[in-house]
């Protein structure tokens, strides 16, 4: 039997995984399990989805959110994010195990790779051993 | 037999590079506005008559690192150590040139200095990684030590097994708490100084002679 959303009444196949990320249309948690025969209830009678699901007596099921976990600035890639000219966040963990620098321009996803710093770093080493 | 005195020779020479005794660089770290510029420079000018560079109240006057080399410091019982001390740009996570401006400073100038500042923090932490023996972590001791970039910078330092010495700067001033920063980092020696006026310095001498020696 399929699902409805409560929010926007998108309707959903028998199994359907799509309801586990929350709805397509509208991004609602919540959903009804529904009778193939009931499905069109809501718009038939208009009704609300609560309606019906109080008078199927079935439970509107809530996916359960995971609350956004918030990136530590020491778990990220980037040594150095310059959020504008003259504005810079340092990760100096990042900074302090080793040469290579990966910069974050602004707050989007945009990164600038200094691939000689890395380059660098492995000659430093090399060097270090032939010493 | 020839052969065998050029074998002794490079194996000497061999030796004698891996067992020479390196001169301890101690490297001066805290925030910025610690007073390390200002440490620097009377340790320097106490043992060598020399200075460091310049300090000013607005952060991140020091942009490079600056070393001076071969500074020998002794007490009076005779024991003496040879050092290089490296002035390290104050370290910090964020920096912003906004700052600067509250200290009247043009906005063309405050963003060129927040650019040099951050290259700054990039190559106090190479060194750091690179070339530091011991560190000298300076803190404002009228300031809050529990903050984020000491903790961790003291960590950073703590997992490379340098010795630390920390410094308690500012004691001329009337809200300095060094017990404060005694109760922060209770695993490292803390000293209570103040490098403008001089109170205390020979303590901190005398801890770098046992500590770094």
């Amino acid at each position: 039997m399929p699902h409805k959303c409560a929010q926007c009444g998108r309707e959903f196949k028998d199994g359907s995984t799509d309801i586990l990320k929350g709805c397509p249309s509208c991004g609602g948690k919540k959903f009804l399990y529904i009778k193939r025969a009931d499905l069109h209830r809501d718009v038939l009678e208009e009704k609300s989805i609560e309606e019906i699901a109080a008078e199927t007596k079935q439970e509107i099921i809530e996916i359960p959110q995971k609350a956004p976990e918030r990136t530590e600035i020491y778990d990220r890639i980037e040594s150095i994010r310059v959020l504008s000219p003259g504005s810079y966040e340092l990760n100096l963990e990042k900074l302090a195990s080793g040469d290579d620098m990966i910069m974050q321009m602004g707050s989007d996803d945009k990164y600038i790779v200094d691939i000689l710093s890395m380059a660098k770093k492995k000659k430093e080493g090399k060097s270090k051993k032939n010493r | 037999m020839s052969f065998l005195l050029k074998t002794k020779q490079r194996f000497a020479k061999l030796f004698g590079g891996l067992f020479k005794k390196k001169q301890m660089r101690i490297g001066i770290y805290g925030p910025p506005n610690a007073g390390k510029t200002t440490l620097s420079n009377r340790i320097v000018r106490d043992w060598t008559g020399d200075a460091v560079g310049p300090v000013s109240e607005i952060p991140h006057e020091t942009r490079r690192a600056r070393r001076k080399e071969g500074v020998k410091i002794s007490d009076e019982k005779g024991n003496s150590i040879t050092i290089d001390i490296v002035d390290t740009p104050g370290v910090t996570t964020k920096i912003d040139y906004k700052e600067f401006l509250e200290y009247g400073m043009q906005p063309d100038e405050a963003v060129v200095r927040a650019r040099e500042a951050t290259e700054g923090v990039a190559e106090a932490m190479h060194w750091l990684r690179e070339d530091i023996d011991g560190v000298i972590y300076m803190l404002d001791s009228t300031q809050d030590p529990f903050v984020q970039v000491n903790i961790m910078l003291v960590g950073i330092i703590e997992s490379r097994e340098l010795p630390v010495i920390i410094v308690a700067n500012k004691n001329d001033l009337p809200d300095a708490s060094p017990a404060r920063i005694k109760s922060a980092f209770p695993q490292h020696p803390v000293i209570s100084i103040s490098g403008l006026e001089g109170n205390n310095v020979d303590e901190l001498y005398e801890k770098m002679i046992e500590y770094f020696g």
